[in-house]
């Protein structure tokens, strides 16, 4: 009944192939879900083999042929690769109006040596002295360079990582199912927003004058990630002792990072002589670095403690 | 847990509401919080308090009408779609 239904439905489809559209999952077999149907070939392919059932290898080259060399077609492919290319070009010219391409690629513009002083220096941060950020020339030098810059490609990749390893740690337990791992990420991301507005927020009202922008703050939020993994990581193949005992250790060290690096950016004038000065103005904005560093390690646990049973 | 974008979506858009509702005559002024009540001359830091007076003088003025459609479009996809 299955050829026969494909045979009646496809025959009085032949006269309009042209227009017919080739996403027919139903009643097709299921080869062509995986052609490229975005080519004039399959879709006079797609449409010629629903009337012929399985019978695919013979009869699709005449209609094929025919179908390309007629001259309406080919007006219409040639209109529509010429539209395409102005539409990439009009993406092109805008898109750095609403994301940031440019300046993106100087948070991704990092080389192996800096991911591993920077690992070294997330859990680690103890020894490092100077934590200045290197100016050339009114603009930050790129995260290769210097290994204070805050950079996007560990904060991406560790993000990635944390919801794999949390897909592992869940299928440890019995307890996955495909779209827990959307849940997570999503879950993860919001959470990452929320913080990121918070931030923003209390930022406004306390009138700091700072060089922080968004993607730097996003960057610095992301750096918790790699402790989670780890904290996650040590919980699966040691258990809660492990996993406690290392997501400490790495809630302090990013505490410690986060403190003496937006020291630098939010309490600017004050730190830059090391001396705890006084007054409410820069003991408010203190209470908001000791806040966002706070922050950091309630939530590096409120995101991973389900998963370490 | 289960905190999903879409949350996040929902919560912002109630807090906008929220701050957008707050009247300047009937409420704000009785509790001195009127935007024309903060003028602390030309000081250097402005202080919280008058920032936050700022902030939904601001979001008031700014979200008025989009704040209508959006609720609008909420409105119908929660009626459709539960």
């Amino acid at each position: 009944m299955h050829p026969a239904g494909l045979a009646a439905a496809g025959t009085p489809r032949q006269p309009s192939k042209r227009r017919t559209p080739v996403s027919q999952p139903g009643m097709a077999d299921p080869h062509q879900l995986f052609d490229d149907t975005s080519s004039a070939q399959s879709r006079g392919y797609g449409a010629q083999r629903a009337p012929s059932g399985l019978g695919y290898p013979a009869p699709s080259a005449s209609p094929q042929a025919a179908f390309l060399a007629d001259p309406v077609s080919n007006m219409a492919m040639a209109y529509g690769s010429s539209l395409a290319a102005q539409g990439k070009e009009l993406v092109d010219k805008n898109i750095d109006r609403f994301v940031p391409v440019t300046k993106l690629k100087y948070y991704f513009a990092v080389d192996t040596m800096y991911v591993g002083k920077k690992l070294g220096l997330l859990f680690f941060p103890y020894l490092h002295q100077d934590w200045e950020v290197q100016y050339q020339q009114d603009t930050p030098v790129a995260p290769r360079f210097d290994i204070n810059a805050p950079d996007l490609y560990i904060p991406a990749m560790a993000f990635i990582t944390y919801v794999l390893v949390a897909g592992l740690a869940l299928g440890t337990q019995d307890r996955f199912s495909p779209d827990l791992l959307g849940l997570q990420a999503s879950s993860a991301l919001a959470w990452l927003t929320l913080e990121v507005l918070a931030i923003l927020l209390s930022l406004y009202l306390v009138t700091v004058n700072t060089d922080l922008t968004t993607i730097d703050l996003v960057a610095f939020l992301g750096y918790k990630y790699v402790g989670m993994i780890g904290g996650v990581l040590m919980g699966l193949l040691f258990g809660k002792i492990g996993y406690y005992l290392v997501l400490g250790w790495c809630c302090v060290s990013i505490f410690v990072f986060m403190i003496r690096t937006l020291r630098l950016k939010i309490l600017a004038e004050a730190a830059a002589e090391g001396v705890p000065v006084r007054g409410a103005r820069n003991q408010l904005r203190m209470y908001l670095t000791m806040a966002v560093a706070a922050a950091q390690p309630l939530l590096m646990y409120w995101l991973t403690f389900h998963l370490v049973r | 847990m289960a905190f999903t974008l879409y949350l996040l979506l929902q919560a912002a858009l109630l807090c906008v509401n929220t701050i957008t509702v707050l009247h300047e005559e009937r409420f704000l002024k009785n509790i001195g919080w009127g935007a024309d009540q903060g003028i602390g001359g030309f000081g250097e830091e402005p202080g919280i308090k008058s920032q936050l007076m700022n902030l939904i003088r601001s979001v008031r003025t700014v979200m008025r009408v989009p704040l209508i459609i959006i609720n609008s479009i909420a409105i119908v996809l929660l009626l459709l779609f539960g």
